[in-house]
């Protein structure tokens, strides 16, 4: 996979699985930034990492350790994406 | 002003029937944490818990057709009804207040697995009538015929400390000088994938207060406790086990899962209780935490129990290293576990924790239990959503 | 008893099938005939049974910012909108005397099912852990705590029939001894199809034993069942004095309020047996009311024949009769009781004089509530 194709994959899954309004997704882009608290960002908080790294566990087939500290993989939809890149490779 | 005690005790527990049972297995300090036998757990990275041992439940005098936890409640509620050995009139105006989650949901759950393998609604439909956590009040009222205003109360795992809670209030007030009041919980798909989905649970034994604690475990339990005005119970000469000092209830209005970052709710609820018991801090020589053995949990109501207490001073220990987190239960069956703790002197172990975390300023009585003096205990319920219970305990 | 304190109605929020608001809102719909029961919009029913009184949900997410509920379930967002329209109205600020009193009959069922359902399509991996909160009945009182910061006691309460009433009772009892100087009391519940066709199938709702016209006509000579509804009711409870500090708008007063069990089988409704609690005389006792001073009875009865006997009858022995019920405007549900209190608060502060709240369900738990003028 490309890291393209990965970034469509967690969009579609952000709009799946965190429930985002669909149209929402179009407007995300590399650059949008996850994690609530931070001006513009999705505003995910804790429960909804949670949902996203199970999520991705079955999309991706990878496996997440939760015991990580994973902040900064899941800053931005740029930064997960290759975080995904690095596993599925 | 109105002293509230408790005059009955009733449990069923991991470890067997009855409160004697309860004891001995928290004073030896068995983990009755093991592999789970009444659902399929294939696929899920925790298949442990504590479940009441299969030969136990024919023993419970309760039909088979009820519920699993239906029949553990009633059970339970006998024995404390036995114990406090109560008129016909009293019972007429005793109040009922019942901690439950889970309800029937097991064999609800078996209703919705029958109708995905058939592809057709299961034509059993009795499963369906007690699937709701009101229908142990409707039960034991029943059963028991008692009289007095009923609750059942919802509050995640601070059920049954807040039914505790809500039933002493009942007292004190005057609406009636008796109350039942306790939690049940039995395992259920639900939550035992929920809270393997969110990967709070340990794929082996729970170790609270452990350096490399990673989760819970889960258990079932039913445990209730006849509460009684003072006057009332020195009047007919009943059994005093144990004062109820005080109580404070609080929510985090924080998170719907994770706990205040800095116990917030959780100081506010001890210090509640403390102020309503007339005891101070320095009082109270042992704590019943909450102690789920989450990496979270512990860390935070560790902080809690140092702004309240101050740092060593005190005996802490999880009766969740024992018997699992019991759910709805938990807050009535670590409330009994804390009044024999008092009867008895001695502190029941937090199990498993080999290498205690050096952030945790308490000596969390590691393995074995711990004789101790004890005049004032308290006991805490953080249930998920912030909302929270202190109990405090007096000899 | 100890000395306890008054307990007031500053506010009312409702999100019903017969619309949604404050307080001018519910006495419009009240002023209304009847007219939400209808034939089920959301999912098809094969079975006697199609009627339900159900909420728009266009209008109840015209009542919300679409990101902020993202996450939260549609009952929750129902007890969400009417506790907010509730707080709004009574200007109230959340703290650590905020508390919370929810009643529910069937809680969050339609998250329970889409957990489990997720786990029967696909297994473990099927699992949403973002769901299973809102699988445990408290899931709405804990979300209302975090959107409107109440820091006291947040209580929920399972109770069929009486939710709302108990809820109420509740409430008040925690202003009055002393663990909040307000709380947001009140019942929810939504129509799921789970639910309404478990209830079908197990003959609970109308036409009960499939005898009659399906509709809810309580306590009328051809009642044969009741009829589903759905959404959120609740009132701002808050101690007397809290409220008069503030220069808050006083609506009613709870002057009196009693609860109790008659020790029934579970979901029995039996005529004959009678109250040794005295459930109603103990409200109008701490109302300082006799019965005849009762302006009306709102009664929980909602064409459920057992249970519309049991109740006339558990009344008359008091020499109440008549009662009224909400039932037919706004279906069955949690937020019902929260309704008939909300009705009588109303009707006291147009000066119509105290009514009494009752309330009896299957299985015998009993509720009274007096309602009058803040003297």
């Amino acid at each position: 996979m490309t890291q393209k194709e990965i970034l469509d994959e967690l969009k579609a899954l952000i709009v799946e699985r965190l429930k985002f309004d669909p149209r929402r997704a179009a407007d995300m882009t590399a650059e949008t930034t996850l994690p609530k608290g931070l001006e513009g960002s999705l505003g995910l908080d804790s429960l909804d990492f949670i949902e996203l790294s199970v999520a991705m566990e079955e999309r991706f087939g990878i496996v997440i350790d939760e015991t990580e500290n994973l902040t900064d993989e899941f800053f931005s939809l740029d930064s997960l994406s290759r975080f995904v890149l690095t596993k599925v490779t | 002003m109105t002293r509230v005690i408790v005059s009955g005790l009733g449990v069923v527990s991991p470890y067997g029937v009855g409160a004697k049972t309860f004891w001995a297995g928290l004073a030896r300090g068995d983990c009755a944490i093991r592999r789970v036998s009444i659902i399929d757990t294939e696929g899920l990275r925790s298949r442990i818990a504590a479940e009441v041992p299969a030969e136990v439940l024919p023993t419970l005098g309760v039909s088979r057709r009820r519920s699993r936890a239906d029949r553990i409640a009633l059970a339970a509620a006998r024995e404390a009804l036995a114990e406090a050995d109560l008129s016909a009139a009293d019972r007429a105006s005793m109040g009922l207040f019942v901690g439950a989650v889970g309800g029937g949901m097991l064999e609800g759950e078996e209703w919705y697995c029958e109708e995905a393998r058939t592809g057709r609604p299961s034509p059993r439909l009795r499963a369906l009538r007690s699937i709701l956590p009101v229908s142990h009040a409707e039960l034991l009222a029943w059963r028991l015929r008692l009289g007095g205003p009923r609750e059942t109360v919802v509050m995640a795992c601070a059920s049954g400390a807040a039914s505790i809670a809500l039933g002493a209030d009942m007292i004190r007030s005057g609406v009636t000088p008796l109350v039942l009041a306790g939690g049940v919980d039995a395992l259920t798909r639900i939550c035992f994938m929920g809270f393997n989905a969110l990967k709070l649970l340990d794929p082996d034994p729970c170790r609270p207060f452990d350096r490399s604690r990673r989760g819970m475990s889960i258990g079932e339990a039913a445990a209730f406790l006849v509460l009684e005005d003072a006057e009332h119970a020195r009047a007919r000469g009943a059994r005093v086990l144990g004062e109820l000092l005080g109580v404070g209830m609080t929510t985090d209005a924080h998170h719907v899962t994770a706990p205040h970052p800095e116990g917030e709710g959780m100081i506010r609820a001890m210090v509640e209780a403390l102020a309503a018991s007339g005891r101070d801090p320095v009082d109270v020589g042992y704590v019943n935490a909450h102690g789920t053995g989450t990496p979270q949990n512990d860390r935070v109501e560790a902080l809690a129990l140092a702004r309240v207490f101050g740092e060593g001073g005190l005996l802490v220990s999880s009766t969740k290293s024992l018997i699992g987190h019991t759910m709805a239960a938990a807050g009535s069956v670590e409330a009994a576990a804390t009044l024999l703790t008092l009867q008895h002197g001695l502190v029941p172990p937090t199990a498993n924790l080999r290498d205690p975390d050096p952030d945790v300023p308490f000596d969390c009585v590691p393995i074995c239990a711990r004789p101790a003096e004890l005049r004032t205990a308290l006991s805490n319920s953080f249930g998920f959503g912030g909302q929270n219970v202190s109990l405090v305990f007096g000899r | 008893m100890t000395m306890s304190r008054r307990v007031a109605i500053t506010g009312i929020g409702s999100v019903n099938a017969a619309g949604q608001g404050g307080s001018s809102a519910i006495a419009a719909a009240l002023a209304r005939p009847p007219e939400a029961i209808a034939a089920l919009k959301t999912f098809p029913v094969e079975r006697q049974s199609g009627l339900a009184a159900e909420v728009d949900d266009a209008e109840l997410m015209a009542l919300f910012d679409v990101a902020e509920v993202r996450r939260l379930s549609r009952i929750c967002r129902m007890a969400l909108a009417a506790c907010r329209l509730a707080a709004r109205e009574a200007g109230l600020e959340g703290g650590p005397r905020l508390g919370l009193a929810v009643g529910s009959e069937y809680g969050d069922f339609r998250s329970g099912a889409e957990f489990f359902n997720g786990f029967l399509r696909r297994g473990p991996s099927g699992l949403s852990p973002m769901i299973f909160p809102n699988t445990v009945m408290n899931s709405m009182a804990a979300v209302i705590a975090i959107a409107v910061g109440a820091k006291a006691p947040s209580i929920t309460l399972n109770q069929a029939t009486v939710a709302g009433d108990l809820a109420v009772a509740r409430g008040a009892a925690l202003i009055a001894d002393g663990r909040a100087d307000a709380v947001l009391a009140g019942g929810v519940d939504e129509i799921f199809l789970d639910v309404y066709r478990g209830l079908a199938a197990l003959g609970a709702l109308s036409p009960m034993r499939g005898q009659g016209r399906e509709g809810c006509r309580p306590y009328a000579p051809d009642h044969n069942g009741p009829v589903l509804g759905e959404g959120a009711t609740f009132v701002v409870l808050e101690s007397l004095e809290h409220a008069r500090e503030r220069g808050a708008a006083i609506v009613a007063e709870v002057r009196g309020s009693a609860w109790a069990s008659l020790p029934v089988a579970p979901h029995a409704a039996p005529v004959r047996r009678r109250d040794g609690s005295r459930t109603v005389r103990r409200a109008l006792e701490q109302a300082g009311l006799a019965p005849s001073a009762l302006a009306r009875c709102y009664g929980s009865g909602n064409g459920d024949p057992s249970l519309d006997d049991w109740e006339l009858a558990l009344l008359a022995e008091d020499g109440i009769h008549d009662p009224v019920s909400l039932a037919p405007r706004f279906g069955q549900h949690g937020g019902l009781g929260a309704l008939r209190v909300a009705a009588g608060a109303l009707a006291a502060r147009a000066g119509a004089g105290p009514a009494l709240v009752h309330g009896i369900a299957r299985g015998g738990c009993r509720a009274a509530l007096v309602i009058g003028e803040a003297a």
